[in-house]
């Protein structure tokens, strides 16, 4: 992932995150602003039907006394009028139940359900409520089914009877609660009946276990309802106990449509994620612009970087700008150039070196035979006047010449490596290249007095050739078994391996001898470097001079007292070279 | 003499309740129109067409001697008279019976009503007796078809106007053979409520409208001409098929409380009974159950009951009534819901239309859809078996009744009824 589109994915992810928090962060402030406005409603709701109902109770308990103080009720008390008398009484006092029974509850006239007259009054409340001055709540039975009301229970006659009348706990009195647009008020009246202000609640089971909740604990609950598969039907309750002599006589209901909050929180997401996507989008397009400015002269460094890597000293980035990064280009221009300024001077220390080392080691060499030169010239001037002088002059020149064939050895070996030919490429069997290195020097390894070196081949059984230059490898291969042969003077085994290498071929040479240490396996391929007492230090060299006309690698490993093991990579092919065949050659 | 006779006989169900000495301090004056309001919609008076309707069906016989005659009338005792024929005897094979038709006996639109020889022959083996009765019912009242179809009788009052189940006028017939009658005419609105037919008592717009049973007592004590008749309706439930089992059908009967809704809803007017016809018509009502035996009820049902309930929601006598059962039949198990659909049973209202019990029992079974009573059986075996076959529960026998202008006279015989012009309203 580029430096470029790493800062796009940051620049987005800040802008989509913090357009999420504060999306998130709205949502849960208005859902606790509504929770709070909802509550305060609820409770001020609650409030309101609880004075409703005390002054509905005054009320029913003012007209019960006046229906009993009428003279219709009267007439009913004493049995002169008819048996549906009460109904005309009802209408007069404003009531929705009466009945006027005698002590013994047994129904005289009832307004609500005349048929009733001579049964035993069976209202489901306690005893004790017809002789309560208190109103009460009261499930009156009807032709219907039966009905909550608020009841008032007054004696007529002085006792001779008794007026129970009463009103409906209907939708008119949740009607009448006024409550807050998006509220409204219901009514679970036992056994099961819920009522809004509307009439009859339906799917009332919904609330079901909420009022559940209220009858086990009698205590208030809440909860939320979903009426339909639209979430916004949800409406939010908070169920109230209404309780009379310990008993539950019915629960109210506050519930608010979350149709308003929900509507209100999917406007803010939505709002949300058209202002975070119109901030990715925007992010992105000023990510883009702003990492473009950012990164192109960084991208302009790293390519520069890229090229000093592969040697191009003179790579340079153009300075753009007085920031950090303009200060970081300025400052990549002067290490290269610093950078090219040593490895003019390390270029020339080296050919110094070489050169040093050159005249060195021709002083070296050619100080060798010109001793014996010497010695024997002297020899020669001395034997002049002695009677040996013949015997002498011949064993004089014969010095002589081996020491002048010394010294043209020693030039023949200079100017074969100054003379390195270009290779001359054909399709070898580098197999074939080990087998006959290592009989060539067959002899070498039996002649060692004493010490035996064990030859070891370990050749891939693959194809092996490869485009190159027979004699050449043959050379570099015969100094590696040369130098293998001389680290091991007390013996050993010298190990020989070909193995089929990414895209070519690759050959290690081990010896088991002393092995070498770093610097000397950082100086190897150095000319004129040996660690031998009588080497010229261009075997190694002129090894890696063929390798590298090859297109090829060598490396050396070594660890002291495990030998040393050089490994060279050839290639398959040779691709701008001219491949000479045997025939053509 | 002889037409008081004949009218007295066709009457013989009425009791009246003026005051006779005021009747009788006051001579008879020709004149006026007397007009009645009623609950029922009386579609036709033809006697060959039987309403369906119970109330229009009493309307119906109560209306139709006024315009159609009988060859022959039962008297109080239900002994047969003679009226459109004078006698009667039979061939000399005794395989027909021969009626002499009344001489001088003019049809509604004036020409002389003269059968074929001036008899009616009647092809009939059975015994006198049994056709005697038969030709006394109203499905044999003489109707003679005019030249525009329409239906010409011999009553004493004529068709001038008739709006089917709406209204009617029915005119004196000047050339009745027994004497013209006081009444100029007599004006009927059909189809009134009780409520309406009071309101418009009260403001003098009628003479004569229908009172509830239960009501009959509070207009007499507050000086309003009352006139109650013996029952002459059963109050029933109606079973719909066999879809109700006889336990349950019986135990409804027994859970009933008959006597309550008697004294308290009826206020003690009409009769308890378990028999579809009146004490006063046959006299063996008693012979049909109708106590209330709540722990039987109670026995004959294996599980709660639930049926359909119908009734007349604006029948302000039937609707208390129903309610009452509904709190009865409650107690024994059975719950009474009024709903839509098949109506399981049905609280009715069934008319007395005849003073035989045979010729009542007859209209009763066309109503309740059974067959017809054999003439040869006893009444009291034929209303068993109608009882039996039709699954009818009789609860009560109501007497009907009539709120009347204090100038109405000699009410509810049509024909001797005059208005006192000089009487306060």
């Amino acid at each position: 992932m580029t430096f470029r589109t790493k800062l796009l994915f940051i620049s987005s992810f800040t802008v989509a995150g913090a357009v999420a928090l504060v999306t998130g962060a709205v949502s849960i402030s208005t859902r606790r602003a509504f929770d709070t406005i909802d509550r305060e409603r609820r409770e001020a709701l609650l409030t309101q039907f609880r004075d409703e109902l005390a002054a509905r109770s005054v009320e029913v308990a003012r007209r019960v006394e006046l229906a009993a103080a009428s003279p219709g009720v009267q007439q009913i008390a004493a049995g002169a009028a008819e048996y549906d008398r009460a109904q005309t009484e009802a209408v007069t006092a404003d009531l929705d139940f009466l009945d006027v029974v005698e002590p013994n509850l047994t129904i005289i006239s009832s307004a609500h359900w005349p048929a009733r007259f001579g049964y035993q009054n069976d209202w489901q409340i306690a005893p004790d409520d017809w002789h309560t001055s208190d109103v009460f709540l009261a499930r009156i039975p009807t032709p219907e089914g039966s009905a909550m009301a608020l009841m008032a229970v007054r004696p007529v006659a002085g006792g001779k009877a008794l007026v129970a009348g009463g009103r409906r706990l209907s939708p008119e009195l949740l009607k009448s609660l006024g409550v807050a647009p998006g509220m409204r008020a219901l009514l679970w009246l036992p056994p099961g009946e819920v009522i809004d202000a509307e009439g009859s609640v339906r799917d009332a089971q919904k609330l079901a276990p909420l009022i559940q909740d209220v009858r086990s604990t009698n205590a208030e609950a809440t909860g939320s309802v979903q009426w339909t598969s639209d979430r916004r039907s949800s409406e939010a309750f908070l169920a109230l106990p209404i309780t009379r002599a310990g008993t539950l006589a019915g629960v109210l209901l506050a519930g608010t449509s979350l149709s308003t909050q929900l509507g209100l929180e999917r406007s803010i997401l939505r709002t949300g994620v058209v202002v975070g996507a119109s901030g990715i989008v925007i992010g992105v397009l000023l990510g883009w612009w702003t990492t473009e400015r950012i990164t192109r002269p960084v991208e302009r460094l790293a390519a520069g970087a890229r090229a000093v890597a592969g040697g191009d000293l003179s790579a340079r980035v153009e300075v753009l700008s007085r920031d950090e990064i303009g200060e970081l280009a300025q400052a990549f221009n002067r290490m290269t150039e610093q950078l090219l300024e040593q490895r003019e001077r390390a270029i020339q220390a080296e050919r110094v070196a070489a050169w040093r080392e050159l005249a060195r080691r021709l002083a070296h060499e050619l100080k060798n035979p010109l001793f014996p030169l010497q010695i024997t010239i002297e020899n020669l001037q001395r034997a002049r006047e002695s009677s040996e002088f013949d015997e002498v002059f011949r064993e004089s020149t014969a010095t002589l010449l081996a020491e002048l064939g010394n010294l043209k050895t020693i030039i023949g070996r200079f100017s074969d490596f100054a003379k390195m030919p270009a290779p001359q490429f054909e399709t070898v069997d580098i197999n074939e290249i080990v087998r006959g290195v290592m009989k060539l020097n067959d002899a070498r390894l039996k002649a060692e007095g004493g010490a035996t070196v064990q030859p070891r081949l370990e050749l891939t059984s693959g194809s092996t050739q490869i485009q190159a230059d027979p004699d050449q490898l043959r050379r570099a291969l015969g100094n590696l078994v040369l130098n293998a042969l001389d680290a091991m003077p007390d013996g050993g085994t010298l190990l020989v391996r070909t193995a089929l290498h990414d895209g070519g071929v690759r050959l290690e040479i081990s010896d088991s001898g002393q092995g070498l240490t770093e610097e000397e396996c950082q100086r190897l391929f150095t000319p004129y470097y040996t660690t031998k007492q009588h080497g010229t230090g261009l075997g190694l060299a002129i090894v890696q001079s063929v390798v590298s006309d090859h297109r090829g690698k060598i490396s050396v490993a070594s660890a002291s007292g495990r030998g040393t093991t050089f490994t060279i990579d050839l290639p398959w092919t040779q691709a701008d070279s001219l491949v000479v065949t045997g025939e053509s050659a | 003499m002889r037409r008081t006779a004949l009218r007295s006989i066709a009457a013989a169900n009425a009791v009246l309740a003026l005051a006779a000495g005021l009747e009788a301090a006051r001579r008879p004056r020709y004149g006026g129109e007397l007009r009645v309001e009623m609950r029922a919609a009386v579609a036709s008076l033809d006697p060959a067409v039987v309403p369906d309707d119970p109330a229009a069906l009493g309307a119906q016989r109560q209306w139709m001697p006024l315009v159609f005659e009988t060859l022959v009338s039962l008297d109080n005792h239900g002994r047969p008279q003679p009226w459109l024929a004078t006698s009667w005897t039979h061939d000399a094979a005794r395989k027909a019976w021969i009626f002499q038709a009344r001489k001088n006996v003019k049809l509604h639109d004036g020409s002389i009503w003269s059968p074929p020889g001036g008899s009616i022959m009647v092809p009939d083996d059975r015994p006198i007796e049994q056709i005697l009765r038969e030709l006394a019912g109203a499905r044999s009242a003489v109707t003679v078809k005019a030249e525009d179809g329409s239906l010409l009788g011999t009553g004493p009052f004529r068709i001038a106007r008739w709006e089917a189940g709406k209204a009617a006028t029915l005119v004196a017939h000047d050339q009745y053979w027994g004497g013209r009658p006081f009444l100029d005419s007599i004006s009927v609105q059909m189809g009134r409520s009780l409520a309406d037919q009071a309101s418009d008592f009260q403001i003098g717009k009628v003479e004569a409208v229908e009172i509830a049973a239960r009501d009959l007592r509070a207009p007499k004590q507050r000086g309003t001409t009352i006139a109650s008749m013996q029952p002459l309706e059963t109050v029933a439930l109606q079973f719909d098929g066999g879809r109700v089992p006889a336990p349950v059908r019986q135990a409804l009967s027994l859970s009933i409380d008959r006597t309550a809704i008697l004294n308290v809803l009826l206020q003690k007017q009409g009769e308890t009974s378990g028999a579809l016809l009146p004490r006063w018509l046959t006299g063996y009502s008693f012979l049909f159950p109708s106590e209330r035996d709540l722990a039987k009820a109670k026995q004959l049902l294996p599980a709660p009951q639930s049926l359909t309930f119908g009734y007349d929601r604006q029948d302000p006598v039937i609707r208390p009534i129903a309610e009452r059962i509904a709190v009865n039949a409650s107690e024994a198990g059975i719950t009474l819901r009024q709903g839509a659909g098949a109506i399981d049973v049905r609280l009715v209202r069934l008319p007395i239309t005849a003073t035989d019990a045979w010729l009542a029992l007859q209209d009763l079974t066309a109503l309740l859809k059974v067959a017809p009573p054999s003439p040869a059986a006893n009444s009291y075996e034929s209303e068993k078996a109608l009882i039996d076959s039709s699954g009818v529960i009789p609860l009560f026998h109501l007497p009907r009744g009539w709120m009347l202008s204090s100038r109405v006279r000699n009410w509810p015989r049509f024909d001797e009824v005059w208005l006192d012009v000089g009487a306060a309203q």
